[in-house]
């Protein structure tokens, strides 16, 4: 097999890679900020299940999770095309892991800004949308991109569910031709969203950090 | 207090004076007692004895009378001097920027920062940080305006500007309740002052006979210490 064509090939598996990144992204992001904020909310019972369902999600395999939503659900009647089905498991996962990252950037807002927000009469919502939320973005910036690297990665575990990821074709073709050369070109692939991922959160730090001395 | 009064609250660290002040602003809120803002209850304790505050228009209205100088500034770091100023009276009092600016710019001017308007805080002195603060809070155009320890995060010699900038307003007539370390300021630009220890109020007098002639054993030694 010449390179062109397992790089057609390749390219062809990482629609499937980037568009798992991109709709987990979407929709983990403000679904982790909302869970932050019932995480954080004085409403007792709805903390708690936000603390259970962070702690399910961070305390068990990926993997097992993506098992668990192809297999299991249609067993109790729950039956979900394979991309929904990977979907519905990446997105519950990094939403959790979101979720304590932006809860972590709002409790490092001093005080004094909600205090400060409240003495000029703002309304909670409006503190929480003009004061404190520009200012968790540019603390949660740097974990936020590790996770979203991480995530370019961890859909290569959608392999397990027979879906012809960029790792996945990599690894029939090299099965099919005893040739290592696709790993190495899968790599490249990785590297190469990853590098576009670091150079976009570097700017977005530099945006949102230019009021930091 | 009075229209126009200049209160200062002095007392050993840890005596409520700070939490004194917070009341008034519902900072915290109290168990019992009475607060009136411009002859409008904030909270009166009824018969049986607990603190029922108002509902929460009547509150938002008491409460948009006072401004609050903090100890730490509490300036909004994400945004410039300016953007500080306007930002309460465009969300909160709905008012376009256009309308505000020229006001801010003049509180900006009395501050003597009329320069530093696209600077962000953290590119400020703390003595220019506070004295933004000031001005953010008379953007609000309040009716009283209360600091809590506004020169006790700053050197000796950034003090000063801050007070400079508190005596101007004390001589325009501000009502003003200041909690403070500062016995010079107290004693020159207040119109009354209050000594607290122990969460209670020790002695309340005229800066000229407080300071001249204390009554209380526990103020003579609070002030000996001090002077």
């Amino acid at each position: 097999m010449n390179l062109l064509d397992m790089i057609l090939q390749m390219a062809e598996g990482s629609k499937v890679t980037l568009e798992i990144f991109f709709v987990t992204l979407i929709l983990a992001l403000p679904l982790g900020m909302l869970a932050s904020l019932a995480r954080l909310s004085s409403c007792r019972p709805l903390s708690f299940l936000m603390e259970f369902y962070i702690w399910l999600m961070r305390g068990t395999p990926l993997m097992l999770q993506l098992l668990f939503v192809y297999f299991a659900l249609p067993m109790i009647g729950i039956m979900l095309p394979d991309l929904a089905a990977a979907l519905l498991a990446f997105t519950l996962n990094y939403a959790a892991y979101f979720a304590e990252i932006f809860r972590s950037g709002i409790q490092a807002v001093p005080k004094g800004q909600y205090e400060a927000a409240k003495t000029l009469g703002m309304s909670y919502t409006q503190t929480m949308r003009r004061i404190i939320l520009p200012q968790v973005i540019r603390i949660v910036l740097p974990p936020i991109s590790n996770e979203t690297i991480n995530l370019v990665k961890d859909t290569s575990l959608i392999y397990i569910l027979a879906m012809n990821d960029l790792l996945r074709v990599a690894r029939t073709i090299v099965q099919r031709d005893f040739d290592m050369m696709p790993f190495l070109v899968a790599a490249v692939f990785y590297l190469l969203m990853t590098f576009v991922l670091t150079w976009g959160f570097k700017r977005l730090e530099v945006r949102y950090g230019r009021y930091a001395k | 207090m009075k229209r126009g009064e200049v209160l200062a609250i002095i007392g050993p660290s840890g005596s409520g004076k700070s939490t004194l002040l917070r009341c008034l602003n519902k900072l915290e809120t109290i168990d019992s007692g009475t607060i009136l803002v411009e002859g409008k209850a904030l909270v009166r304790t009824g018969a049986d004895g607990k603190a029922e505050y108002v509902d929460s228009e009547a509150e938002k209205e008491a409460l948009s009378h006072m401004g609050m100088v903090f100890q730490q500034f509490n300036l909004f770091p994400h945004m410039t001097v300016i953007e500080n100023l306007i930002e309460a009276p465009v969300q909160v009092q709905g008012l376009k920027k256009a309308d505000i600016l020229p006001y801010a710019r003049e509180l900006l001017q009395k501050v003597g920062l009329s320069d530093r308007e696209d600077y962000y805080p953290s590119q400020l002195s703390g003595g220019q940080q506070q004295r933004v603060a000031i001005a953010r809070a008379l953007c609000m155009k309040p009716d009283i305006m209360l600091f809590d320890e506004p020169t006790s995060a700053l050197d000796p010699e950034l003090t000063g500007e801050v007070l400079k900038t508190m005596r101007e307003l004390a001589a325009e007539h501000m009502t003003m309740v200041v909690v403070t370390h500062e016995m010079a300021f107290a004693r020159e630009a207040a119109s009354h002052v209050i000594f607290m220890a122990d969460g209670n109020i020790v002695e309340e007098n005229n800066p000229g006979e407080f300071f001249g002639n204390p009554q209380e054993e526990r103020t003579k030694a609070f002030l000996k210490n001090m002077l």
